[in-house]
């Protein structure tokens, strides 16, 4: 299978703290990759470099075999959408003025939008709020908002930085379902979140990084023979544990 | 436990603050005393106004029903200033509210704010000048009863009213300042034409005093008068009394419940549907970057409230200007407002040109838009509307009040004195940027930071007079440079569009993301 993304020495640092180090990273096309770490590991600034949110220091990153350069910016942005933690949304936009302005900048064909926004809100349960001011919303609703828009891109390549992240249980079901579809249609994801069963049901290879580095990376195929001893929980804590941490609280 | 609410307080409002706001509220504390003195003063002065013999010697047209006006007029002005200025935002309730997480019991964290609330120094200095007021006016000794009640009665009263209905008030803010700021100009306007024609007008108003009075009299501020200087007894003050105290409760208990309402329901969220014409208009107009940012500019109330002013400080300032007799005010004053409109339209949309749409600027990075285009579309897109009032009011100088300057010579003015201010605004956009909140019209959170605009408004004047100021035979040195800096701006601004771009990166982009 041929890569969506491939990563090769990727560095990101904010001053003197470098956050990726020398990161390597392939993501075959039409999967979904979960990305999972503790807090501040660097997922949400991985996230942000492929978005072209934040530079980078050294390093490679393509995308559907365009090389991340100024040349292909725009290119390669046409392809991408993204769902970020906390969701980037036009505030004073109502939610259906925001859905238009986004898909007209992406350039995407007006006939018919309208309906599909509408269905796929309704789908999501944010059609009453259509033309309610977004800085009015809930948070779960500017999430599921932010996922909506997302979709109508059309994006070949969606990165999803904490997606259910607020999402009542019901919606990330119909999220995952979406996902899934989008993936038929051979759409490449790339999924950050804590919620590790969700992770573990809907992704196809999971990473785990750490301190800026990826330390253990599971295909399907090792994860199959893995998921016979011990869950994605186990596994996520038997690489993060940090020894010596349990008799700080005995006094409790 | 109050003390630590009163501490905990003081300090949400003082971490609120950066070190500029902080030497700036020293200045608060010098401009609260000397507004006591004065609004003390001034009431003292209206007093005493029929009683002191030099006053008598220079304001013979004083007679009884005059003064009364006066002081029926000083009344009802200053009970809608208290009515304004009674601030219902000195508490920060969602900071507050948090300490119920931590234990701290409903109904006495209510009863604790609501005392805080009166602590403030606004609302101590209101009621203390109505009780200076009143009380010079005592003469029984059950009128200082009723006064005080009055006193308190007066703002429970103001405050239930603007907690009931904040959301009218809010809505109706614009036009609570469109007034106020008519009733001050128009003020202005009516002591100059005063000034010329002083025996005529009195011979019209004198007539109409009483019928004005008797009116007055039942207002907020004539109702206040009327408690010290009636002379209604003990048993009617007694009742009198009895009644203020028992609504003062009453109003007290409605507060305190509302209170501990707002504190465990902190929001209401209500779904509105809402379309907007002007976004549908300025996206036609002027596209879908420009016409975004010109959206989040229009729509900001503090943009609002400065879009009015602009409107009324000419129409009400040019006229009386121009009727003075002193030509300088003519040649200097005049131009220099004019040139000030412009300039503070480019201001509202410059100054702070990323706060508008902080963090959702990363949205618009991902876009498949080069930032550069994007960027100057919106820089276009700021200086077109400027621009076209700055031409307009060019034109307006030349043709209806050539007495001012030449032709040639205010161009070149008001253009010298528009690029000036755009290569400021574009360095108070990178160095000065703030996020602009859209929640209330709180004067802590301005969206223009107050260093740039103290610098604005200094530099507006000290420029006006510099480049205004006709200099005769020197004329012809002083345009040659401002053309000569013209043309310099000019040709960098244009050659140097990319910095605009680097700028954001550097400075903007690695605050919104950490934001």
């Amino acid at each position: 299978m041929s890569e969506a993304i491939s990563i090769k020495g990727l560095i990101k640092s904010y001053d003197d703290n470098i956050v990726l180090k020398e990161l390597d990273l392939s993501i075959p096309k039409g999967s979904i990759f979960g990305l999972i770490g503790p807090n501040g590991a660097g997922k949400s600034t991985l996230i942000g470099v492929l978005t072209g949110l934040l530079s980078f220091d050294d390093g490679y990153i393509t995308i559907d075999e365009m090389r991340f350069i100024d040349e292909n910016e725009e290119a390669i942005k046409k392809e991408i959408a993204s769902v970020l933690q906390p969701p980037l949304l036009f505030e004073q936009f109502t939610s259906i003025e925001f859905i238009e302005y986004v898909c007209e900048i992406y350039e995407i064909e007006k006939k018919g939008l309208i309906e599909k926004a509408y269905s796929l809100m309704d789908f999501f349960e944010i059609k009453d709020f259509a033309k309610t001011k977004i800085h009015k919303l809930s948070s779960g609703s500017r999430k599921k908002l932010a996922f909506v828009t997302a979709v109508l891109t059309e994006p070949i390549v969606l990165l999803l930085d904490e997606p259910f992240e607020a999402v009542d249980v019901i919606s990330i079901e119909r999220m995952k379902t979406v996902l899934r579809k989008l993936k038929d249609k051979g759409v490449t994801m790339i999924i950050t979140s804590h919620i590790l069963e969700v992770v573990e049901n809907l992704c196809d290879d999971i990473a785990i990084l750490h301190q800026g580095r990826i330390i253990a990376y599971l295909d399907s195929i090792s994860r199959k023979s893995l998921k016979e001893h011990s869950t994605l929980q186990e596994i996520f804590s038997e690489y993060v544990k940090v020894e010596g941490k349990d008799d700080i609280v005995d006094w409790l | 436990m109050f003390g630590r609410l009163l501490a905990l307080n003081w300090k949400i409002f003082v971490s609120n603050l950066n070190r500029f706001q902080l030497l700036l509220l020293i200045g608060y504390i010098m401009f609260l005393g000397i507004m006591t003195v004065n609004l003390v003063g001034t009431a003292i002065v209206v007093i005493l106004l029929d009683t002191d013999p030099w006053m008598k010697t220079q304001i013979p047209w004083l007679t009884p029903e005059i003064y009364t006006f006066l002081l029926l007029v000083f009344a009802n002005s200053y009970w809608v200033m208290h009515f304004s200025f009674t601030n219902l935002r000195l508490l920060n309730i969602a900071e507050n509210r948090k300490l119920l997480g931590f234990g701290f019991p409903l109904k006495r964290l209510s009863r604790y704010l609501m005392i805080i609330g009166f602590c403030h120094p606004v609302n101590i200095i209101y009621n203390f000048t109505w009780l200076v007021f009143l009380m010079i006016q005592v003469s029984h000794f059950y009128q200082v009863l009723i006064g005080v009640a009055a006193i308190i009665f007066n703002y429970v009263l103001i405050y239930s009213i603007k907690h009931r209905f904040i959301k009218i008030v809010e809505r109706k803010f614009i036009a609570v300042v469109v007034g106020f700021l008519f009733l001050i100009f128009g003020l202005f306007q009516a002591v100059s034409l005063f000034a010329e024609n002083s025996q005529e007008i009195f011979v019209q108003i004198v007539p109409r005093v009483e019928t004005l009075n008797s009116f007055l009299s039942w207002s907020p501020g004539g109702l206040l008068i009327q408690t010290v200087n009636v002379e209604y007894g003990w048993t009617t003050a007694v009742i009198i009394f009895g009644f203020l105290t028992l609504l003062i409760g009453l109003i007290l208990i409605d507060h305190f419940r509302k209170t501990c309402e707002g504190l465990i329901n902190p929001t209401i969220r209500k779904v509105e549907q809402q379309t907007s014409k002007l976004w549908a208009f300025l996206r036609r107009v002027m596209g879908i970057n420009a016409g975004k940012y010109y959206y989040y500019v229009m729509i900001h109330p503090y943009n609002k409230l400065q879009l009015l002013t602009l409107a009324v400080v000419p129409v009400v300032y040019v006229p009386i200007l121009l009727q003075v007799k002193y030509s300088a005010a003519q040649t200097i004053l005049i131009p220099t407002i004019l040139a000030g409109i412009p300039v503070a339209l480019l201001a509202m949309g410059m100054a702070n040109m990323y706060g508008y749409e902080n963090r959702e600027l990363l949205m618009h990075l991902q876009f498949p838009i080069k930032l550069e285009k994007q960027l100057k579309e919106r820089f276009l897109g700021v200086i077109i509307f400027p621009l076209l009032v700055f031409y307009i009011i060019t034109i307006f100088e030349l043709l209806l009040i050539p007495q001012i300057v030449g032709v040639y010579k205010i161009f070149v003015a008001n253009t010298f004195f528009f690029l000036c201010f755009m290569v400021l605004f574009i360095w108070s956009s990178y160095y000065q940027y703030q996020k602009a909140t859209y929640s209330s019209m709180s004067y802590k959170h301005p969206i223009i930071p107050q260093k740039v605009t103290f610098v604005i408004t200094f530099v507006i004047f000290s420029m006006g007079y510099l480049i205004f100021v006709p200099l005769e035979n020197l004329e012809w040195y002083r345009i040659t440079i401002m053309s000569v800096v013209i043309v310099v701006i000019g040709v960098y601004l244009w050659r140097h569009m990319s910095f605009l771009v680097n700028l954001f990166k550097k400075q903007i982009l690695k605050r919104l993301w950490t934001e």
